[in-house]
């Protein structure tokens, strides 16, 4: 990704983190609510389409096999013409050769054997008397007694086929049978005739079943209800099947000379619905293919939509990011131009993102009498080389002009393609932290001095006192002496009692001005050092520890011991020399530490603790009093080393002087207070020393109530 | 030893709690050439050991205190003298080095006879010592007076004490015969007991006894 492209979409305005969230939501919504409607409605178009054109498939199938059945009905239709057509050759032959009725019987009997739709055949003269008849084997019954029901329509035929000199047909009759049941039968009438003349009649009754079944192929038939109907609809005869439901009916018309019907076939409807194959089944597939390939789009879409509003997420996440550092952000190119700026970076040094963006050296920030170094140090990064990890530290300008330092520490930006498109630099105002190491130095600079002078006073005091010893013996001896003189009833020599007298008082007087040399000395120190009149005023416990503790932290911080700070509610304030307590509580503080070196305690026993607590004590002549305690878990202290603790030049340590405690004690006790220590529990030491306290007006003490 | 160092009789006591010997021994000599008698103690604690802690003294006694000490401190001895009901009977002089001389102006301010700043170069220290010794006996004699008229009293009957009431009061004997409702003989008698037990011979005497006590 190149630099630039980091700058932010919608500009740096700090107080601008991303999309509002109000319009959002509601465009949001109606987006969604749009796109599922389009959804929806691509679905139903699909849908009908498919339903269309899988009706019309079916239709266009369906009317193919209707074809296919209405070809087979013509095609039965002639076969039934045929089979007429050649029994009427057939009983021609029979009707020319024969002469009497005896020798025509046998024939005829044969013709019927043959064919089986034939039940009777009559042989009628001119006038249509009947000569001689047969029945069919077939359908053997007599009905000889009901042929004059039906004379009229033989008559009506055989008039028919005198004058087309041609068979004729009558319409069916039905013929109930013995057992009940019964066919519907016509009759043809074939005229002989002989030179113009016409000869006779031959009357054929068809049973119209036997049409069906011996003049049609029994093959095609299968699967299909065949029947003969009257032109309007009245079914005569039927062979085959016949499926119950829906049917696909074909209808032909049988023209027949003197009768017409119709040949109808019947065929199940649903036998090309229930196979999915051919147009059907190819539409069927391909919508599904579509349906899916939709589904797979959606789906698809949905994951896009999901990336896109993570990578929106993941932008605002990082916006706020970046403005919420206090850590200055700076992005620039190969070329040393700004690219990007965060709002931290812009508050540091005063500006604008505006007025940064698109700077190249000497960039705005840089104080003006730096520009030269800073240039020659952008060439050595231009130039490639490598720049410390661990930053460095520099200095920048303000707008007004004020200058400050930062710690600088540079990354070159890698793009997306692995290539170097520019440094990012996190810069760190280092004014606060300038600010505090001075604070801290100049303060432990102060406790230093005070440190030094105090120990000076301490060294005074102590010779003094070490010396004052010896010399108020030698007074006193030098007193007594005296006195010894001067009541010396009989002295043995007046004069040399004199002059001892006066030697005894030279003793006395050089004693004193010993003394007076060494107080002399030490007014001076304490004139000078901080320890000279106490200055006593009432400091809060909290402020004495306060004033510590920074110094204590560091050195703590530096051993891995943990400082804990107990000051018990409602403390008077102390009254006391303040810089002098403070002494004594680093004093004390750092013996502690250094009574735990490292591992002792082992930081896992969680004992690297030195707790400093204050807490009030009842009044004791008059007034109230406080007892401040440093404990630490170090080593202890041997009895030997306890027994001499307070003796000034004695010391544990190798670089020690051996005045802290020492000086500690004397603090203590020119405020009236008391330095003890005893051993901690569970191990270590505890000193504690007492410190006089204000009486507050008014306010029992807290520890008047216990 | 001369014999114008020869000590007094002991009726008093000077003690010196001081935990340089030198100092100690130079004090103790100088006390004696001055005909007084001391008891020396390296530390507050050993000085703790004193029947004195547990009896009122019966003579007049004064104790040299140095301010700075290991161990428990002269303060803290002070203190805790303070604390005792006949503390009045033993004035304490406090030893201090001018680096003590704040501490040792409290003390005085809290009920120490004075202090003495060392080096003692004269006879100064002695001459307080003597005061306080001064002090001290005027307070052990008031206080053993006490106790001699304690002890009398204690010996009176009921009726004794009542005739001495109102004879301390004034009134004449039969005055006291009226109000006790007894005879003037009886009381004559009861009188006459009351001042042979108290150890005076009139009237005036018992007063004045008892008034000073």
């Amino acid at each position: 990704m190149p630099a630039a492209d980091l700058k932010p979409p919608f500009g740096t305005d700090p107080g601008h983190l991303g999309p509002a969230g109000g319009p959002s939501d509601s465009g949001t919504d109606h987006a969604t609510w749009r796109r599922r409607a389009l959804w929806v409605a691509l679905l139903l178009l699909l849908l009908s389409l498919l339903g269309t054109a899988m009706v019309l498939a079916r239709r266009f199938q369906e009317n193919q096999v209707l074809q296919q059945l209405e070809l087979e009905a013509s095609n039965m239709v002639s076969d039934i013409r045929t089979g007429l057509n050649r029994n009427v050759q057939t009983l021609q032959s029979l009707g020319y050769r024969e002469r009497s009725p005896g020798e025509w019987e046998g024939p005829a009997l044969e013709v019927l054997e043959q064919n089986r739709e034939m039940t009777r055949l009559e042989w009628r003269d001119p006038q249509l008397r009947l000569l001689t008849w047969r029945n069919s084997p077939f359908h053997g019954r007599d009905q000889s007694d009901r042929r004059s029901e039906r004379i009229q329509d033989i008559v009506a035929i055989c008039a028919q086929a005198r004058r087309t000199s041609a068979p004729a047909y009558s319409p069916s009759n039905f013929w109930p049978q013995e057992d009940g049941r019964g066919q519907e039968e016509m009759e043809m009438c074939l005229p002989k005739i002989s030179h113009g003349e016409v000869m006779g009649y031959l009357v054929v009754s068809y049973s119209l079943p036997g049409l069906l079944s011996e003049l049609l192929d029994s093959n095609a038939a299968r699967g299909l209800g065949v029947s003969l109907t009257e032109v309007d609809g009245t079914r005569l005869a039927m062979s085959g099947a016949r499926p119950g439901g829906q049917m696909m009916v074909a209808e032909h018309l049988l023209e027949l000379p003197g009768h017409v019907m119709m040949l109808r076939l019947d065929s199940p409807r649903n036998h090309p619905g229930l196979t999915p194959l051919g147009v059907t089944g190819l539409v069927s597939g391909m919508s599904a293919l579509i349906v899916l390939v939709v589904v797979m789009l959606g789906w698809d879409m949905r994951l896009r939509q999901q990336a896109e509003r993570e990578l929106a997420e993941a932008l605002a996440f990082r916006k706020a990011m970046e403005n919420s550092l206090v850590t200055g952000l700076r992005a620039r190119d190969m070329q040393g131009n700004i690219t990007y700026v965060n709002p931290a970076f812009c508050q540091m040094v005063g500006l604008e993102a505006g007025q940064l963006i698109g700077t190249n050296a000497p960039a705005p920030y840089w104080p003006p009498e730096m520009v030269g170094e800073y240039q020659r140090r952008q060439a050595i990064r231009l130039a490639g080389q490598t720049l410390p990890r661990e930053g460095f530290e520099s200095v920048f300008m303000r707008s007004d002009g004020t200058h400050f330092p930062v710690l600088i520490i540079e990354a070159p930006l890698i793009n997306a393609q692995g290539v170097q498109s520019g440094w990012m630099s996190a810069i760190l105002d280092l004014t606060e932290q300038r600010r505090v190491e001075a604070l801290s130095r100049a303060s432990q600079e102060r406790l230093q001095a005070s440190a030094r002078l105090a120990s000076v006073g301490e060294m005074a005091s102590l010779l003094s006192h070490e010396l004052n010893q010896p010399l108020s013996a030698i007074a006193s001896y030098a007193t007594g002496t005296l006195n010894l003189l001067a009541q010396a009833e009989d002295p043995c020599d007046a004069t040399l009692a004199q002059d001892m007298a006066l030697a005894m008082k030279r003793i006395g007087e050089q004693a004193e001005r010993a003394g007076r040399v060494i107080k002399s000395v030490g007014d001076f120190v304490r004139r000078r050092g901080p320890s000279h009149e106490l200055e006593r005023k009432a400091v809060s416990p909290h402020a004495l520890l306060q004033a510590v503790l920074p110094l204590i932290s560091l050195q703590a911080q530096r051993d891995g011991i943990r400082v804990v700070v107990d000051i018990a509610p409602h403390c008077p304030d102390a009254l006391c020399d303040g810089t002098m307590v403070e002494q004594v509580l680093l004093n004390l503080a750092r013996n502690g530490m250094q009574a735990m070196p490292e591992e002792v305690p082992p930081a896992a026993s969680g004992l690297r603790v030195l707790t400093l607590a204050v807490h009030a004590l009842p009044p004791q002549s008059g007034r109230p009093w406080l007892a401040f305690s440093v404990t630490d878990h170090g080593l202890g202290m041997a009895d030997e080393v306890a027994a001499q603790l307070f003796t000034p030049f004695f010391t544990t340590k190798a670089e020690g002087m051996g005045l802290g405690l020492s000086l500690c004690r004397t603090v203590i006790e020119q405020h009236g207070g008391a330095l003890t220590h005893e051993a901690a529990h569970p191990r270590g030491t505890l000193f504690r020393f007492t410190l006089p306290a204000v009486a507050a007006a008014g306010t029992p003490l807290p520890t008047a109530s216990d | 030893m001369p014999p114008n160092m020869a000590p007094h009789p002991t009726d008093h006591k000077v003690y010196i709690v001081d935990d340089d010997a030198s100092v100690r021994d130079a004090l103790s000599w100088l006390l004696r050439t001055r005909r007084l008698l001391s008891d020396t103690f390296d530390s507050a604690e050993a000085f703790l050991a004193e029947p004195c802690w547990h009896a009122p003294p019966r003579e007049a006694c004064c104790l040299l205190l140095d301010v700075r000490m290991p161990g428990m401190s002269g303060l803290t001895l002070f203190e805790r003298l303070q604390a005792l009901p006949w503390a009045r009977l033993i004035p304490v002089i406090f030893l201090s080095g001018h680096a003590d001389v704040a501490t040792a102006v409290d003390a005085v301010k809290r009920g120490a006879f004075d202090f003495c700043e060392k080096p003692f170069s004269d006879n100064a220290l002695v001459d307080r010592v003597e005061q306080a010794l001064a002090t001290s006996r005027l307070q052990v004699q008031q206080m053993a007076e006490q106790h001699t008229l304690q002890q009398r009293l204690t010996q009176l009957t009921e009726r004794e004490r009542d005739v001495m009431q109102l004879v301390i009061a004034g009134l004449p004997n039969k005055l006291v015969a009226d109000q006790l409702a007894i005879s003037v003989r009886t009381v004559e008698v009861h009188r006459s007991r009351v001042f042979e037990k108290m150890g005076v011979k009139s009237a005036v005497e018992l007063v004045n006894m008892i008034r000073n006590a």
